[in-house]
């Protein structure tokens, strides 16, 4: 697949209702997956156009039969910026109250910019009376918090964007 | 009156439930997992909170995430629905420890009904009759042989241990006995680890009847009359209805009473069944209690006038019950067909997808109970009941009619369903005659799918 036929496949994924396409011939991967427009939990995050990204990678089997899969509906919003593939998101795994700091008078566990390793505690969610402290499983930098202290979280709910060390 | 309910559901009854609160001004609380993030009951409760992931344990049967969800809502009551967590004593009681009101009975209640054997012998102590039978695991042959002279043949040996079949056997003679008991304690052994064996006379030729109950707070105990809920394959019902066509005045007075002895022996508040076989002689014994709404409430509510969503809501609230049991007695007829996503074809197999094209029943006397809607996905992870069609008229025949009427203006496409087989089990004789048992559809599945392959 050459470069020109790469093109026009990008501009097919973003005229077309297809979310994701991801093609597989003689011994290469190609993905193309485009973001949702909306998403009501971002949005505080900035107006952006459909941001595309084209991610390319050689398939475990070399020669596999070629194959297109296509799913009809958006994926949900992978992050605010595309050139930032390295913002992983934190997601609440549990359903409680977002707490930024272990006390009402204590220091927050983190701040925008702060610098977070495996197990360094970024929050706390407390259910029912009882504190779960939520951890990060990455190295990174703090880019965005998106909860308000004592906010109601829900499952699966985007807490913070950490930037990737590396 | 509550400010603010949540229903630990999803599906219907979800949505059943969101539209009881709202006639009575109370508001609601959704929860979901991930996949039902765009289900009817998201979309019409006022509020709505994700608690986990598709798996149950981890969203709607997990206790904490449920109640974190009405901690962090402000929710003053929970509605459990059916299944789930509608039978959860630990739940319950988790409830009550924290102020949360549980829309039900009390914990103690529901762990007392929740065991077979307690709750036998509790009916049995206030005076409703459960199926004669050893008293627990039989210690010998000779015990068995004795038990059975005293009941009378038919009887039937089961495993203390077992389910599904197996460590069963049915004795029709004494002389075949010790055979039997031999081969099935055999079998119990292998299947489960457990030889023991407990007896019980066999009901030939059963039919399940269940009462409906009604108690609130203050004592006031009434019952709504029967469901017939014969037609059941693999202990899964398919069709019910009320009033039952072999049940008269005379006998759904005499069970009613029974029944409402039972209830208020074990004080029992909110709505509730209680179940019963019923032999071709007109004998009928206890089988179980279930302390929850049951999913072919609505037959009740079209032939008694009564929303028992709405009154569970009001008993739990704390209301009087306003309706008096000489109210109540049945008008007409109503039927109720669980659609289920499932191939009939194929053995029932479950049928997950894309609904494309949707085309409801309606008219006089329909009534469609369902969360789908045009494009809706039927998720995998849950069971497989897409809707319920109720359907009521003056009496069972034009009710028949109007339900082959509805089935066929039922139109479901993307997805396989048992629509085509309730059209052909509601047109044989033995229902059409109200002549059936539990072992109807059983017997008539092999023909039933050669009839239904062939339209």
């Amino acid at each position: 697949m050459d470069i020109q036929e790469i093109k026009q496949l990008i501009k097919l994924v973003e005229k077309s209702d297809i979310g994701e396409l991801e093609i597989v011939e003689e011994g290469r991967k190609i993905r193309i997956s485009k973001t949702s427009r909306m998403d009501s939990k971002f949005a505080k995050s900035s107006n952006l156009m459909n941001p595309v990204y084209v991610q390319q990678q050689a398939p475990p089997q070399a020669g596999a039969p070629p194959v297109l899969a296509g799913t009809p509906e958006q994926t949900p919003s992978n992050s605010e910026n595309e050139k930032n593939a390295n913002l992983i998101e934190v997601r609440s795994p549990m359903v409680g109250t977002f707490y930024r700091a272990p006390a009402p008078d204590a220091d927050t566990y983190v701040e925008v910019g702060s610098k977070v390793t495996p197990g360094s505690t970024l929050c706390i969610i407390e259910a029912m009376k009882l504190m779960n402290e939520i951890e990060s499983e990455i190295s990174g930098k703090i880019a965005k918090i998106l909860v308000e202290n004592t906010q109601p979280v829900e499952y699966d709910q985007v807490l913070f964007l950490i930037e990737k060390d590396g | 009156m509550f400010k603010k309910i949540l229903i630990a559901n999803r599906g219907e009854i979800a949505l059943r439930i969101i539209r009881a609160c709202k006639e009575l001004g109370v508001k609601t609380v959704a929860v979901y997992s991930t996949p039902d993030e765009n289900a009817s009951h998201t979309i019409f409760a006022d509020e709505s909170v994700c608690i986990g992931p598709p798996e149950g344990l981890k969203s709607y049967l997990n206790t904490t995430r449920v109640i974190s969800a009405a901690e962090i809502t402000g929710a003053d009551a929970i509605h459990p629905g059916y299944g789930f967590l509608a039978e959860n004593a630990d739940f319950a009681e988790m409830c009550e420890s924290i102020k949360l009101t549980f829309i039900g009975p009390k914990a103690e209640v529901i762990r007392k009904m929740g065991d077979k054997a307690v709750a036998k012998e509790t009916m049995r102590e206030a005076g409703v009759p459960g199926v004669p039978g050893s008293d627990g695991v039989l210690s010998s042959i000779d015990e068995a042989k004795r038990i059975s002279k005293k009941i009378g043949y038919p009887v039937i040996l089961k495993a203390v241990a077992g389910g599904g079949g197996k460590g069963m056997r049915i004795v029709h003679k004494e002389d075949d006995i010790e055979g039997s008991f031999m081969m099935a304690s055999a079998e119990a052994e292998t299947g489960f680890g457990n030889p023991d064996l407990y007896l019980e006379k066999y009901i030939e030729n059963p039919r399940h009847i269940e009462f409906q109950i009604l108690a609130d707070q203050f004592g006031n105990v009434i019952q709504l009359g029967e469901r017939e809920c014969s037609i059941q394959r693999r202990h899964q019902k398919l069709i019910e209805e009320a009033p039952s066509p072999v049940v008269d005045e005379k006998l759904r007075k005499k069970m009613g009473i029974i029944a409402v002895n039972g209830a208020k022996f074990v004080n029992y508040e909110s709505a509730g069944t209680i179940e019963f076989l019923l032999d071709p002689r007109g004998n009928f014994y206890f089988m179980e209690m279930n302390t929850r709404i049951q999913v072919e409430h609505p037959v009740t509510e079209m032939v008694y006038g009564v929303d028992l969503i709405k009154e569970q809501i009001r008993i739990a609230a704390g209301q009087k019950l306003k309706i008096r049991q000489e109210e109540m007695f049945p008008r007409g007829h109503s039927i109720e067909c669980r659609i289920n996503a499932e191939d009939p074809e194929k053995n029932f197999m479950p049928a997950p997808g894309e609904i494309t094209n949707l085309h409801l029943p309606g008219g006089p006397g329909v009534r469609v109970d369902t969360h789908i809607y045009n494009a809706y996905k039927v998720p995998p992870y849950y069971d497989s009941l897409i809707a319920k069609l109720i359907v009521s008229a003056r009496n069972r025949k034009d009710c028949i009619s109007r339900l082959n009427r509805a089935l066929d203006e039922f139109v479901v496409e993307g997805i396989k369903t048992t629509i085509p087989f309730h059209k052909f089990v509601i047109n044989t004789p033995e229902f059409t005659s109200g002549n059936f048992d539990t072992h109807f559809i059983e017997n008539i599945y092999e023909h039933a799918k050669n009839e239904m392959s062939v339209k």
